[in-house]
């Protein structure tokens, strides 16, 4: 038993080694959290400040070429957000909802990135980017499923080709696959 | 005999400030007995944790200290997790924050992770609930050494791996 905890306490440092958090609330507006999770039967909130993410930064080795990649990375962020909704059933959230947490993105700041609707499943994913003088300084994904809402958003400048390294967090695995996705659009942009 | 309606006034004067010292207790303490207190539970003594909490501290040279861990078994009152969360931010206090939430709405998986910066350490403080088993735990880490230990022991896993 002791053991067992023992290993919690480190496997939890590792853990939240990478996601450390300082007084940074999502900005989202509040009801729209409120309301989701008093609907959802699990909930996971991750909240990571700058501050924090700075100091999380320190527990990256410098001398390994990945964590050093990672150390980069989020040293110049200044937040990590996410919130994982899982429901019980089918129809716990509306399109209204969901609607309208797009529309808290849909300012001149945010541009859409990707955007892919799955009728079949009932899914859809939106990945919108805020640009500043040309450069991403933000990251907003939405990913719904029926039965499942995931809210990441990432702010501060954002390297593409370094994303992926962040998929190792809590609820950001999906992260791999949109940095891998970024550079290939990136390529194509550059072709057409 | 008339003296004797001092003995209940001496009583109350001794219960007073122990009940007030209970709810006023404050960090790993505080929640603990919030923890007691709230859910009728005790928690369950663990042997030679000072000896750990020092041993730990020796083997990482400083990256591990001040460990503390309050178990609690067969819980079985229900858990709000909103409470819950509640009841931890208020005894932690202001300096704590809170990184990672998991909550459940049934209540049988409840687990908060805050830090605390303490100059070049960090605190970390986690509540764990599962099923019929919560954990209190507090630690403070320094990432320089903690990452020397690690890498120590990463560099003896990949030798073995490569001598296999």
């Amino acid at each position: 038993m002791k053991y067992r905890i023992l290993a919690f306490v480190l496997g939890t440092a590792a853990l939240a080694a990478p996601a450390l958090a300082q007084n940074s609330p999502l900005p989202l507006p509040p009801p729209v959290e409120k309301e989701l999770a008093a609907r959802a039967s699990n909930v996971t909130e991750v909240t990571l400040g700058k501050n924090m993410l700075a100091f999380a930064a320190k527990f990256m080795n410098g001398k390994d070429k990945d964590e050093a990649g990672v150390r980069q990375l989020i040293e110049g962020l200044e937040g990590i957000y996410v919130r994982e909704y899982t429901f019980d059933k089918e129809g716990q959230y509306s399109i209204e909802e969901i609607d309208n947490l797009r529309k808290y993105f849909e300012t001149s700041e945010w541009s859409p990135l990707v955007r892919e609707r799955e009728k079949k499943n009932s899914e859809s994913t939106d990945v919108m980017v805020k640009l500043v003088n040309g450069e991403s300084h933000g990251m907003f994904i939405l990913t719904a499923e029926p039965k499942e809402l995931t809210i990441v958003l990432i702010l501060g400048p954002i390297r593409m080709d370094q994303l992926g390294e962040l998929k190792g967090i809590g609820g950001l695995g999906a992260l791999g696959g949109v940095g891998k996705g970024a550079k290939i659009k990136t390529k194509k942009g550059g072709a057409e | 005999m008339k003296r004797l309606w001092i003995l209940p006034v001496f009583f109350l004067a001794l219960l007073v400030p122990v009940a007030v010292l209970a709810g006023s207790a404050v960090g790993f303490e505080g929640v603990v007995r919030s923890v007691e207190s709230r859910y009728h539970v005790h928690a369950t003594h663990i042997p030679f944790l000072g000896l750990a909490s020092f041993i730990a501290g020796r083997a990482t040279h400083g990256g591990v200290a001040n460990l503390h861990i309050a178990e609690f078994e067969n819980f079985s009152e229900a858990v709000d997790g909103e409470e819950l969360n509640h009841m931890v931010q208020e005894k932690l206090g202001s300096g704590w924050e809170r990184i990672i939430r998991e909550t459940s709405r049934q209540g049988g998986e409840q687990t908060l992770i805050y830090m605390h910066p303490e100059g070049n350490r960090m605190g970390l403080f986690v509540v764990s609930l599962d099923g019929h088993e919560l954990n209190v735990i507090e630690v403070s880490v320094d990432p320089d050494h903690l990452n020397e230990s690690v890498g120590h022991y990463r560099h003896h896993h990949d030798n073995d791996d490569e001598s296999d």
